[in-house]
């Protein structure tokens, strides 16, 4: 993986979602990119990865991840042969970046971005039998729309069953496309959309409320797997995570079937545990660094001060990206919403959220 | 004349010893995926059904996720088998014995008087042995080895040979269900199912409604595939002439009869879709179970078209020999399945004889025999 940013020209721009009251005003947009043949090896990427954007604006220097919105599979330049990507953006209330790529960029225009990372992914396997449930909420339908696509594609013996929920159908990303998919692969395709404020006059969608341990399990009494080896994907806000989650182990779905990533809202912040000043000596790309972290600086801050460079990206917790391993020593990460509970127990640290807890720490990055 | 008097490919005891019945239970049976049953019949969590696979008894369970759990039916504690032919809404699995008993996801979750009797016990070392299970054309499969690859890796190349049935729309017709023993080596069964030579013969006049003459078949790896078109007689007029209302589109009938290894034959028809799956209980002795699925419609439906389509049967259907089609003569009857078991068990007792001697095999209507001889023998000798 490559943490440097690359500029990348904007080839096209497709409106997602219009504003009911405005339709000049887009609420969601999808953005895909010009990958130059020499950037190509860099690009390549699996369905539920993502990427990282950064943008100047105003004064500040501001990094996002999105999720890569298409499978590799499923979009290619008609010239290249080669896939090319997209990202899917979302207008939010206080979302910076999202609303100044929507307002502001435009085809042509290149913005700067980091190549494709992420463990949240499916790989489609030719000869594997499997259903693959999908539980998304709003934005969160961008990876997972990726991988259903994938399996759509490449794993032809397998079964989808998507479960998506949002305010109402006016805010329903990728509608059409899923539409399309659904006859396309009726025999593999179940699709359920789960509205939390339909209009009064809605009638296609399965039910109302929100995408939740409920509606998880009703969701699949109603589509029970049809190939027995079943895994499930959630991605949305925090609270939908776990709630889905604790819906899938409270019938038995065992732990390591159920993948997630977060999208969103992250939960709110642990700042209980009071942080010491501390030693850190740190391995990257294989050569030793001395570090001094303060009290209540990150691992990630004390690195960037010192002037090494290691990765990083959405700096709040949930792309992954800054991870490294713990080898010695304690750290208290504030958010870890990107590390499974087993990563945790491994010794993975998100270094943008660690803080020192001993006084001495050793990292090592993969 | 020695015992060791070939049929081909095999040898004569192959069809007639224990030996080689221990064998094939060992190398064939308790290493394939197993037909196991129908998709509705572990309809709800808690729900399950034993299975012999060769060597190896298993359980289906459903969890509460509706997905399908197998297990070796063998307890941990001096193995005993803890589960008993079906059972329904089971939260969790006791020993008859001692009372061990286990969770849905086979995990050992509690043991009588453990302090005391067992006070360093690792429950968790002694969960049930997971086996491997899937559905496959609305069918449950298990197969021992719980590392198996995929079901699609057994069934995949045979796949785009089968019929154009959407086998989970149709529906079992419970009067259709059978299951019966023939006095005959598993391999004698098969080989009569994929013996197309016999087709125009033993059955000149029960299978009428197809022409023999166009069947197209070949082995695509382990699994038979064979298919034939309609007779023009009963096309022509086919939706008169079907005996139950058709699962197919007009332009795609025909008739679909693979044999999938080791054993279970498929009839996927213009009307109807079954299975008949032999299993071996002796070197000589086999037991045959067919289910059949049908179309989702009205019992009315189905007596029209029985009305409808009488004056064909009448007219096109009769014994080999003339005779009464209600006596108990199979040959006689009319029944193309009483037939073929009749010349299972007529070959089947000539094997021991001293005389024995089997003659030239067909070029084409006898190849897939030669051919099924050769994929048992390739898995015995591995
Ligand atoms: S930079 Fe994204 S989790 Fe740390
Ligand atoms: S054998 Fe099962 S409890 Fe003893
Ligand atoms: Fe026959």
């Amino acid at each position: 993986m490559s943490s440097e940013f690359y500029p990348l020209r904007i080839s096209e721009i497709c409106n997602e979602l219009v504003s009911s009251d405005d339709d000049q005003i887009a609420n969601a947009k999808t953005f895909l990119f010009d990958v130059p043949e020499s950037l190509q090896h860099l690009f390549t990427w699996r369905a539920g990865q993502h990427i990282t954007v950064q943008l100047r604006i105003g004064d500040a220097t501001v990094r996002r991840a999105y999720s890569i919105s298409m499978s590799p599979l499923a979009n290619r330049d008609v010239d290249t042969e080669n896939p090319t990507f997209s990202i899917t953006v979302k207008r939010v209330a206080d979302g910076m970046v999202s609303n100044y790529l929507l307002d502001n960029m435009k085809t042509g225009d290149t913005i700067e971005i980091m190549p494709p990372f992420g463990d949240f992914c499916l790989d489609p396997q030719l000869n594997s039998r499997r259903s693959h449930y999908f539980f998304a909420a709003g934005s969160g339908i961008t990876p997972l729309f990726a991988m259903l696509q994938s399996v759509l594609i490449a794993e032809p013996h397998s079964v989808v069953y998507l479960l998506y929920g949002n305010s109402d159908v006016n805010n329903v990303i990728f509608q059409q496309q899923l539409f399309a998919l659904a006859e396309q692969y009726s025999q593999r395709l179940v699709i359920r959309h789960i509205f939390s404020r339909p209009s009064v006059w809605a009638s296609d969608y399965w039910r109302k409320g929100r995408v939740d341990s409920k509606s998880t399990q009703a969701f699949i009494n109603e589509h029970p797997p049809y190939a027995q080896d079943a895994q499930y994907y959630i991605c949305g806000p925090d609270a939908m995570n776990a709630s889905v989650t604790n819906g899938l182990l409270a019938i038995d779905v065992p732990r390591a079937r159920i993948h997630q990533e977060s999208y969103g809202t992250v939960s709110p912040l642990d700042d209980s545990v009071v942080s010491v000043a501390a030693k850190l000596t740190v391995t990257l790309h294989g050569s030793r660094h001395e570090v001094t972290v303060s009290k209540n600086q990150t691992l990630l801050a004390a690195m960037k001060a010192a002037n090494i460079k290691p990765p990083f990206s959405c700096q709040s917790g949930i792309c992954g990206a800054c991870k490294a391993q713990l080898t010695q020593g304690t750290t208290h990460m504030v958010s870890h919403a990107a590390l499974q509970d087993n990563d945790v127990a491994e010794g993975k640290v998100l270094t943008c959220q660690a803080l020192a807890t001993a006084s001495y720490i050793e990292l090592i990055y993969p | 004349m020695s015992n060791k008097a070939m049929m081909h490919v095999l040898p004569v005891e192959a069809y007639t010893s224990q030996e080689w019945f221990d064998r094939e239970q060992l190398k064939i049976f308790s290493r394939t995926w197993r037909f196991a049953g129908f998709r509705e019949d572990i309809a709800d969590p808690g729900d399950s059904i034993t299975v012999q696979a060769g060597l190896n008894n298993i359980f289906i369970i459903k969890g509460r996720d509706h997905r399908l759990r197998a297990f070796h039916n063998i307890c941990r504690h001096r193995g005993t088998q803890l589960l008993r032919a079906a059972g329904k809404a089971q939260k969790v699995l006791t020993c008859p014995y001692h009372d061990w008993t286990y969770d849905l996801e086979g995990k050992l979750i509690s043991v009588p008087d453990e302090d005391p009797e067992f006070p360093n016990l690792d429950k968790s070392c002694y969960g049930l042995k997971p086996a491997k299970v899937d559905i496959w054309r609305s069918m449950i499969f298990v197969h021992p080895d719980p590392d198996a690859g995929s079901i699609m890796e057994w069934f995949g190349d045979i796949e785009p040979f089968l019929g154009p049935h959407n086998v989970d729309e149709l529906i079992e017709y419970p009067e259709a269900r059978g299951s019966y023993e023939i006095n005959a080596n598993w391999k004698v069964v098969v080989e009569n199912y994929i013996d197309v030579y016999h087709l125009s013969h033993l059955h000149s006049g029960t299978l009428n409604m197809y022409d023999h003459a166009k069947a197209e078949y070949q082995f695509v790896g382990p699994h038979f595939a064979f298919w034939e078109p309609l007779a023009a007689d009963y096309l022509e007029n086919i939706e008169r002439n079907a005996a139950m209302p058709l699962v197919l589109p007009k332009d795609k009938l025909g008739a679909w009869v693979p044999m999938l290894f080791p054993g279970l034959g498929l009839g996927e028809s213009e009307s109807d879709w079954s299975i008949f799956h032999i299993t071996p209980l002796g070197p000589e002795l086999s037991r045959v179970e067919t289910r059949t699925r049908v179309k989702d419609t009205s019992a009315w439906e189905f007596q029209k078209q029985q009305w409808r389509s009488s004056r064909f049967f009448e007219k096109s259907i009769t014994g080999k020999y003339a005779g009464d089609k209600n006596s108990d003569d199979p040959m006689t009857s009319g029944d193309f399945t009483a037939e073929d078991i009749y010349a299972c068990e007529q070959q089947q007792k000539s094997l021991r004889s001293p005389y024995f001697e089997v003659g030239p095999s067909a070029e084409a209507g006898e190849k897939p025999v030669r051919e099924h001889q050769q994929i048992v023998k390739t898995y015995l000798d591995s």
